[in-house]
């Protein structure tokens, strides 16, 4: 539902390109079903992936709901991985579920908060250099080869 | 915890090469959520204990297995918990159990725990994989020991055994074919020098004008040797014959130990194991501890009755051989043991039910041939005076013993012979 939700958004202001974004969709829906059926997270990773892409596909507002859409994607992505991990387990305690949902949500806001106040910098921002290009680029591989540092130190080739 | 990382990853590089910054702005929650469950992400610290609230029960019925989970780390984990059991043990819930486990919590699962046939059992280690609240990081390891179990054959009652030819001298209930001190009134005679006065007849000594006495019988017990063939066995899904001997062999040494006979073990197949002849409970536990070890050990070597330690075949004694008949060396043990003056019986446990005729006709045609077979080999046992019991799957065995009794009143002439 969340991730039709999220195709809708997109579809509702695709208009020239509504066949892409109809195609993204499906791509994605089968993708998202493939990866739960047979238990393969990379499916759903892939899924996701497509559905932000096609989010560029909208025509306006673009700026304004791409915190949401990250956050919606983010717990698209959770849900399904979730249900993948527990397909082999027979008993489940709700709190499992509700407390990591629950969490789950909360980082997603945070996250579309901080994605809120980057796109408030977006549009403060003078116009593209290619100083500026390269600041943001350093910063991106900066942010993800720090959390892969800290991800690969504190547990090893583990995930 | 990659996959995520891959994500955001992506998304950046893609607003960087495009030029669009919604793509950043959609990895944004993406780099969030790594960032903050790495951060909060704790090693947890479990221990795992597992008990069993019975260890001792007969095949089919439940025994409770309780696991005590506690967290001893500083955060939160989700964790699911499989036992690790041996093949012939069901548990239920037959999957894992997942539960939620805060920082010094502890949590107890309850699973119950069903041999689905004799032997011994294993429950545990418990496989554990253990996940931080929000799932980015997970731990899977093996905790906790192992608890055992073992599982009694399910016994019929029976009601009627093998009478045996031959009594030993000990107190017994079989009434012996020597005349004695006994209740079983067996003859009269003359009186003789040393006979009890109690002993006289006083009707027949009026009527022969002579003293006259009763004779009887004395109750004696037997040796019973129970053998059991462990060279070969039919089995499907359900279950297979060496299930049902062993089944068999703990009802008769009930049975007989019941009635004070000595009963004696030979497990002969592939490997051989014995017990001597014993009277009394302690020798059924022995008994059932050593079927509970039974199984079939493939071995191409050619066993005989030499092969048996002669104290565990007193001579005299009852031989009830249980076996399906599948295997030569457990026909020519027979016949050997028979031919050696042994008073055998072979209680057959039918391979039948446990072998389908096939589908085409030419099966169905070899499937009748097999089972003619059978039958003429049971008739050439008979032949040689060995009484034979067919025992079908679900079937009583005491009929088949009574059939086998029937047997061996008509051909007792030719067995003593």
């Amino acid at each position: 539902m969340l991730l039709a939700a999220l195709a809708a958004l997109v579809l509702a202001d695709a208009s020239t390109a509504s066949q892409l974004a109809w195609l993204g969709a499906a791509v994605a829906l089968v993708f998202l079903a493939i990866g739960m059926a047979l238990g393969s997270a990379s499916a759903v990773h892939v899924a996701v992936a497509v559905l932000g892409g096609i989010f560029l596909l909208r025509h306006d507002t673009r700026l304004l709901l791409a915190p949401v859409y990250g956050a919606g994607l983010l717990l698209v992505e959770d849900l399904a991985i979730q249900t993948i991990e527990l397909r082999g387990v027979g008993v489940v305690a709700l709190d499992v579920v509700g407390a990591r949902t629950a969490g789950v949500l909360a980082i997603a806001t945070i996250g579309a908060v901080a994605a809120a106040a980057g796109a408030l910098a977006v549009t403060a921002a003078p116009g593209r250099s290619v100083a500026l290009t390269a600041l943001g680029a350093l910063a991106a591989v900066a942010a993800v080869a720090v959390i892969a540092w800290v991800a690969r130190r504190r547990y090893g080739g583990s995930e | 915890m990659r996959g995520l990382i891959a994500l955001a990853g992506a998304g950046l590089v893609g607003a960087l090469a495009s030029g669009r910054p919604e793509l950043a702005l959609i990895a944004m929650p993406f780099l969030v959520f790594a960032g903050v469950g790495l951060v909060l992400a704790r090693e947890p610290r479990l221990a795992v204990e597992i008990e069993l609230d019975r260890t001792r029960l007969l095949e089919g019925s439940d025994a409770m297995a309780t696991v005590r989970v506690r967290n001893d780390g500083g955060g939160p984990v989700q964790i699911e918990v499989a036992l690790l059991r041996s093949r012939n043990l069901t548990l239920d819930p037959p999957g894992a159990v997942g539960i939620l486990l805060r920082a010094g919590g502890h949590s107890e699962l309850a699973f119950d725990v069903r041999p689905q046939r004799w032997g011994s059992h294993a429950v545990g280690p418990a496989v554990v994989r253990a996940r931080d609240l929000l799932g980015v990081t997970t731990w899977e390891g093996r905790l906790g020991g192992r608890a055992d179990v073992r599982a009694f054959p399910r016994e019929q009652r029976l009601r009627e055994l093998v009478a045996p030819l031959r009594t030993q001298p000990f107190l017994g209930t079989h009434v012996a074919r020597v005349r004695g001190e006994g209740i079983e009134f067996a003859d009269i005679r003359p009186f003789r020098a040393g006979d009890r006065v109690r002993h006289i007849n006083w009707r027949a000594t009026a009527r022969r004008g002579a003293p006259q006495v009763n004779d009887r019988h004395p109750e004696h017990s037997s040796d019973v040797v129970l053998l059991l063939d462990t060279f070969e066995e039919a089995r499907d899904r359900a279950g297979g014959t060496l299930d049902d001997a062993v089944r068999a062999a703990a009802a008769l040494a009930r049975a007989c130990l019941a009635r004070r006979d000595r009963v004696a073990l030979v497990d002969f197949g592939g490997t051989l194991h014995w017990l001597e002849p014993a009277f009394g409970a302690t020798q059924l536990y022995r008994i059932i501890d050593a079927l509970l070890s039974s199984d079939i050990a493939f071995s191409y070597a050619w066993r005989n009755v030499d092969s048996i330690p002669l104290r565990v075949l007193p001579s005299g004694a009852l031989v009830l051989a249980i076996s399906p008949l599948l295997d030569e060396r457990s026909l020519a043990m027979v016949t050997d043991l028979r031919r050696r003056g042994f008073d055998l019986t072979v209680i057959e446990v039918s391979p039948l039910d446990h072998a389908s005729p096939g589908e085409s006709g030419d099966d169905a045609v070899a499937f009748r041939l097999w089972r003619l077979q059978r039958e003429a080999m049971r008739a050439r046992l008979q032949s040689l005076g060995i009484g034979v019991a067919v025992w079908a799957r679900d079937g009583d065995l005491g009929p088949a013993l009574e059939g086998v009794n029937r047997f061996r009143r008509s051909a007792r002439p030719a067995m003593r012979a």
